[in-house]
């Protein structure tokens, strides 16, 4: 799942290294224009609904947290 | 009485920390409750109701969406309950929650709209009506209660942020009200989140001498901005904008500098006097500034500049709106027939256009304050629709765009539209700003700036050389901070000489540089006014 996400990453943002990077959002590499490209990927690959309430940074900033959000949305389902 | 008097910083300020840590700490949350409704009072008097009628309607409703969550999860954990069931009673109790949101978003926008807005849009259905030979609409004189627009994104935000469910209601009314009327924040912001703040306002904080200095500095550095260069540069600005007719482009371009300098001194200043105040009492607010003049576009700019507006509107505006089923779809259509950039570009410049739409009108009433948000929208959306024409540009003609240089001319670039907004926000009136921009490219005369016609602006050279001075000396505060070094810090890490001479020196910039006596006055605070 990481290395889908990271190629989804790559797709929004390219040019940014984004393994082990823990600071997307604080660090301000993703922008909230990213965030939505980012969502609505991430819907349409993994079949998941990411609602507004998910928006936080704790969410996106590292692809670890996101592959955990997409798991537990997943889960939910 | 506001942040900038004395009033405030000798005798309430003192009195309140002196009470806030004699007491016991399980009592200190009801001394800044009841500091904060003395200063309520203090400015708005009996206006204080409305502020009321907001926190008892969100804290109802944040207690009642709670209730029917609370009765969701009960219901859900019987036994035997199928997987259908449960999908009703979500979709159920989704429905009941947004129906109280929803009441509370009309009772709290009804009260900023009825009170801000209700003459701007009374006197466009009048001109229809006038069409129609139909008596008009009269006008009525609202008073408004301080801080009205910063109250009710702040209440909003914690309705809003129980029905996401992302911050639990809070049955403790005290805590509530405190987090509606904190007294540092109540002016201007800035706009607080329920998670971030409720708790550290109730809990009662120990005494931290290095916080308390570190605060203290940070107020002292706020006045510096606010009396030596806002209250200074608001002096020509007045002057220039009370009647821009005979002045020429040269004194206007001056005028349109001075502005963009008096009104981020003085936002930020005041930002620097509370988050300062907030700290002596052991409490850390948002930041709502952070260097916004070293931005390379416009975008990063808002992302610097009044920060906790710019969060609420992204948060509640634009990615409600963006995120929405109906563009999901849409998006996916377009994705199919179209091309994937115009697909994703499609719920952005929707949800944008809310934004920036509400970020104009928020700031006033009046057709120009729409025009300043839609100007900031259109910038956005030539930038995001030209940014492939742009990128094959710079690859072509090999810019590197992490060249000093080319992020030089970005931030350049960024300032230049930063002032054009700015005069704009500043001008009486559209025509106005018109006016001025016309007499830049028609009559620009630069000997004006040298040849004693500013002095008929009440600038005397005293006044421009102390304000360019103290920019530059904000230029190389930001610029160090930028750099990363924590300059309240450093400093404190200093031997005691070093550190006290700071002191003094900051204190005697502020008695000797700061705007008072015959012809000065202390300006109100700009965004104290929308």
């Amino acid at each position: 799942m990481e290395k889908k996400i990271i190629e989804i990453l790559n797709s929004v943002k390219p040019g940014v290294d984004f393994e082990g990077k823990t600071d997307l959002i604080d660090g301000g590499v993703l922008a909230s224009f990213d965030i939505i490209s980012l969502v609505s990927e991430l819907n349409d690959e993994f079949d998941i609904e990411i609602s507004v309430a998910e928006l936080v940074p704790e969410n996106f900033n590292s692809v670890e947290a996101i592959a955990n959000m997409v798991k537990r949305l997943e889960d939910e389902d | 009485m506001t942040y900038n008097t004395n009033i405030f910083l000798l005798i309430f300020l003192p009195l309140t920390l002196l009470f806030y840590y004699i007491l016991p700490k399980k009592a200190r949350w009801g001394v800044l409750l009841a500091a904060s409704i003395i200063f309520y009072l203090s400015s708005s008097g009996r206006l204080i109701a409305f502020l009321a009628i907001t926190t008892v309607a969100v804290y109802l409703s944040a207690l009642l969406m709670q209730r029917i969550n609370d009765s969701f999860k009960k219901q859900k954990s019987k036994e035997g309950i199928t997987k259908d069931e449960k999908k009703q009673l979500k979709a159920a109790a989704q429905r009941k929650k947004k129906l109280v949101v929803l009441g509370a978003v009309v009772i709290n926008f009804g009260i900023l709209f009825t009170l801000k807005y209700f003459n701007f849009f009374a006197e466009g259905i009048n001109g229809l009506l006038g069409l129609m030979n139909v008596q008009p609409i009269p006008h009525i004189d609202f008073m408004l209660p301080l801080g009205i627009s910063f109250y009710t994104l702040q209440a909003m935000s914690y309705v809003i942020d129980v029905y996401r469910g992302t911050c639990k209601a809070d049955r403790n009314f005290g805590r509530v009200a405190l987090f509606m009327c904190f007294f540092p924040q109540i002016v201007e912001g800035p706009i607080g989140r329920y998670g971030k703040l409720a708790d550290q306002l109730y809990e009662g904080h120990a005494f931290d001498y290095e916080k308390f200095m570190h605060g203290l500095q940070l107020v002292l550095w706020g006045l510096i901005k606010l009396f030596v260069v806002a209250d200074r540069a608001n002096i020509f600005v007045s002057a220039l904008f009370g009647d821009p007719s005979r002045a020429s482009g040269a004194v206007v371009v001056l005028g349109m500098l001075f502005y963009t300098v008096q009104i981020y001194a003085d936002f930020s200043g005041c930002m620097d006097v509370v988050t300062g105040v907030a700290q002596m009492f052991g409490i850390s607010l948002e930041q709502n500034f952070a260097r916004p003049f070293f931005s390379r576009s416009v975008n990063e700019f808002w992302r610097r500049w009044h920060i906790t507006l710019g969060a609420w509107l992204r948060d509640y505006i634009f990615y409600p709106i963006s995120l929405s089923k109906f563009f999901a779809k849409l998006s996916t259509k377009a994705k199919k027939h179209c091309n994937e950039f115009f697909a994703k570009t499609l719920p952005v410049a929707f949800a944008l256009f809310f934004v920036w739409f509400g970020n104009g009108i928020w700031h006033g009433a009046d057709i120009k304050y729409i025009v300043y948000g839609l100007y900031y929208y259109l910038i956005m959306m030539i930038a995001t629709l030209c940014k492939p024409l742009t990128d094959k540009f710079i690859n072509a003609l090999h810019i590197k765009v992490e060249s000093k240089g080319y992020k030089l001319w970005q931030m350049f670039r960024t300032f230049l539209f930063v002032n054009v907004g700015m005069l704009i926000f500043r001008a009486e009136s559209l025509n106005q700003a018109g006016l001025m921009f016309s007499k830049i490219f028609a009559c620009f005369d630069i000997a004006t700036l040298w040849n004693g016609k500013l002095y008929s602006y009440s600038l005397s050279l005293q006044d421009l050389y102390i304000v360019i001075v103290f920019c530059f000396v904000m230029l190389v505060v930001g610029f160090l901070q930028e750099k990363g070094y924590k300059l309240r810090e450093e400093i404190s890490k200093r031997n005691i000489v070093f550190r006290w001479s700071i002191y003094f020196l900051a204190l005697f910039a502020l008695i000797i540089f700061g705007a008072y006596g015959e012809g000065y006055r202390a300006a109100d605070f700009i965004y104290a006014q929308f």
